[in-house]
């Protein structure tokens, strides 16, 4: 066992099942999506890219890309999250759904990505 | 590739260094936030508010960088401050670290290595033009990339002194000159030279370590077979194990010197054209400096002593050597000790016609100097200079020939960079010395006078003259004279000679003015600096051309072609 790879892999993990966490819900309804998951999703994303950068094998520059687009679209998620609360002053139920459409993109990525390092787990056999 | 791989290792370096201080910040941030976030604050009023995430977000990012706007939306709790000045030290112990981290990588001598490598291979990518590689940057190496430079040959450098390679940095060449330091004997360096290119056109090798200069040899002759390789060496074993690879250029200054000496003794006049042509310093077409025959006396039997004993004694001229590790049989008269003032008179230097002062001491050789000159005014001296940097005290002391082996090899390779036709136009000068006296002097006299030459080839070929294949093409004849009239007023000449046009395998020397040219032609031409700029405006230049070979000035415009027609 490789603590290098549990830490690797317990990130990318937990980048998905807290993206899910804040995703799964109502998509119209802002009871159902906590904004402490998000910020904690947002968290652990950057923690994951950061932890996929300086691998310079292809896999690995695929890893940092999926990595770069989660990240992308929970930053977007959370700007216009706070742009709608804090200067228009009202979360209407038009920015919810926006707001819980990123975060579902950005599941997406962290799926490919969990695909990936399972996979390529699989493949190199060990 | 080479790029690549290179861009790859100096990136994932910096990013593998900074991955955990990036991390420590993230943690950082996302700590306080979560607890600013956390901890209950207070409203005017009197009500216990908690913080949003985005007036969290805001609060630590002005406390990380310790801007520090003040306590915000609300004054704040007890609680709050506290968790505000863990959250200060925190991160300023974060942003310590990360910058830390970014100092001492910068600081690894490696990184700072892989960078300057990655560097060097991007400048030298840069270069679109054929160009040269230097292997070596000493006295030699840097009076031939001068030289290189004024002729806008574009060169590469490799040596593997760091302080060579920061001077080349101060250097103001007139081109921008790359420099790497690293052992030129490495394949990846010399990849990263530009070597494997189709432009890099010649390899030149001046380590100064003959095992270094054979390794590099072979190199190129694998790397890239068309790249032609230059070497500088004194050693004749040496020579011959480089001649074994074929097709290498070895320039031997203590040869090359013997050879011009010779040429001085035997044939003044060419000796005069070679150094004016060479460029050097106050060799003028006006005063002949010839030698009178006569006993030579050689001090100093080294590598250059010997060259120079068994070249005159080739020209059956009489030497005397004085050395003090001589054998009397090895040579046909000799004198062993020191050159002192004694021996001096002993090998008779009262009455011989020139004197050599060849040891690989510079204040010997200015010391033997005076001394000979003391004894005999009108004999020729001869002087061997070892350091560049000793120019001032040689020029001073007025010799007659100064023999500096690091600049009779820069100019050699020059001349060969420049053109390999230039040591043919010699060689056959030397041959038809008749040639030289009726057509070649005169002509040079009277078109270039006192400025200094420049040498340089042109080539009619649609890259560097589009206009001259244009014109071919157009079925227009194109002269010799035509081409060197000036653009400014036909009728008069630019002051310039062609030394020699090569047609495939033909070379021909002092060609007429009425020569036409024909695509691929390569011109060995000599010329003054002005002249040099208008003849090359002139071969990209179309119209221009046309007005010199037909003397009518075709108009430039659309408009008015088609108005006249």
């Amino acid at each position: 066992m490789n603590l290098e790879k549990v830490i690797f892999g317990f990130f990318v993990v937990l980048a998905l099942t807290l993206n899910v966490a804040f995703v799964i819900g109502e998509i119209d309804d802002p009871q159902h999506h906590s904004v402490w998951i998000l910020f904690t999703a947002i968290v652990v994303n950057l923690i994951a890219t950061v932890l996929k950068i300086g691998d310079r094998s292809h896999i690995g520059a695929l890893l940092l890309a999926t990595a770069l687009v989660a990240d992308l679209q929970l930053i977007a998620c959370a700007s216009v999250w706070t742009i709608a609360n804090q200067v228009l002053g009202v979360v209407s139920t038009e920015v919810t759904v926006g707001i819980v459409s990123l975060a579902a993109g950005a599941l997406v990525a962290n799926v490919v990505s969990v695909t990936m390092v399972v996979t390529d787990s699989l493949i190199s056999g060990r | 590739m080479a790029k690549g791989s290179d861009l790859d290792r100096v990136a994932s370096v910096v990013l593998r260094e900074m991955r955990n201080p990036i991390l420590v910040l993230i943690t950082v941030h996302a700590l306080g936030i979560g607890g600013m976030v956390l901890i209950p604050g207070v409203d005017p009023d009197g009500n216990s508010v908690h913080m949003g995430f985005f007036h969290a977000f805001y609060f630590m990012t002005y406390t990380a960088t310790t801007t520090g706007f003040g306590e915000l939306p609300y004054a704040f709790s007890e609680a709050q401050r506290i968790w505000a000045s863990i959250c200060l030290y925190l991160s300023v112990v974060a942003w310590i670290y990360g910058i830390g981290s970014i100092i001492r990588l910068v600081q690894n001598p490696h990184f700072a290595q892989a960078v300057a490598q990655r560097r060097f291979a991007v400048a030298t990518a840069r270069i679109t033009e054929p160009f040269v590689i230097i292997c070596g940057f000493g006295d030699t190496g840097s009076l031939l990339t001068r030289g290189l430079s004024d002729r806008r040959i574009h060169g590469v450098v490799i040596d593997n002194n760091v302080e060579r390679i920061k001077a080349l940095a101060l250097r103001d060449y007139d081109l921008k000159i790359p420099g790497l330091c690293g052992d030129a004997g490495v394949p990846k360096n010399l990849r990263d030279a530009g070597l494997e290119r189709p432009e890099c056109r010649a390899v030149v090798l001046l380590t100064g370590d003959d095992d270094i200069n054979f390794k590099i040899a072979v190199m190129t002759r694998l790397m890239n077979s068309r790249a032609e390789v230059i070497c500088r060496s004194t050693e004749r074993i040496h020579e011959e194990q480089l001649n074994s690879l074929g097709s290498v250029v070895i320039v031997d200054p203590f040869e090359t010197f013997a050879r011009e000496l010779v040429l001085a003794l035997r044939a003044p006049t060419l000796h005069t054209l070679n150094q004016w042509l060479l460029g050097a310093k106050d060799a003028t077409l006006e005063r002949t400096v010839s030698y009178h025959p006569g006993t030579w006396i050689l001090c100093g039997y080294g590598r250059m002593g010997r060259r120079l004993q068994g070249a005159l004694q080739d020209q059956q001229v009489p030497t005397v050597v004085i050395d003090p590790n001589v054998e009397p049989s090895e040579v046909e008269q000799a004198v062993v000790g020191m050159a002192t003032k004694a021996n001096l008179l002993e090998a008779g230097m009262h009455h011989a016609a020139g004197l050599v002062t060849a040891t690989d001491s510079d204040s010997t050789n200015l010391a033997i100097l005076l001394t000979a000159r003391s004894i005999n005014p009108s004999a020729h001296l001869v002087v061997r200079q070892n350091h560049h940097e000793n120019e001032l005290a040689f020029n001073a002391a007025s010799a007659d020939l100064i023999m500096q082996p690091s600049l009779v090899t820069a100019r050699r390779i020059l001349l060969r960079l420049i053109s390999p036709l230039i040591q043919a136009f010699l060689e056959h000068l030397e041959d038809n010395p008749e040639l030289l006296r009726a057509e070649v002097y005169p002509s040079l006299r009277a078109n270039l006078g006192t400025s200094r030459p420049v040498l340089f080839t042109l080539n009619t070929d649609a890259r560097s003259a589009p206009a001259v294949i244009a014109l071919i093409d157009g079925g227009s004849v194109l002269t010799l004279d035509a081409l060197l009239r000036d653009p400014r007023n036909r009728d008069q000449r630019l002051g310039c000679v062609v030394l020699v046009l090569r047609r495939g395998q033909q070379r021909h020397m002092m060609p007429a003015a009425s020569m036409a040219l024909e695509a691929d032609d390569e011109l060995l031409i000599v010329a003054t600096s002005d002249a040099e700029r208008r003849i090359r405006t002139s071969l990209t230049d179309q119209y221009l051309l046309e007005y010199l070979a037909t003397g009518v000035e075709r108009s430039r415009s659309v408009l008015d072609n088609w108005l006249r027609a």
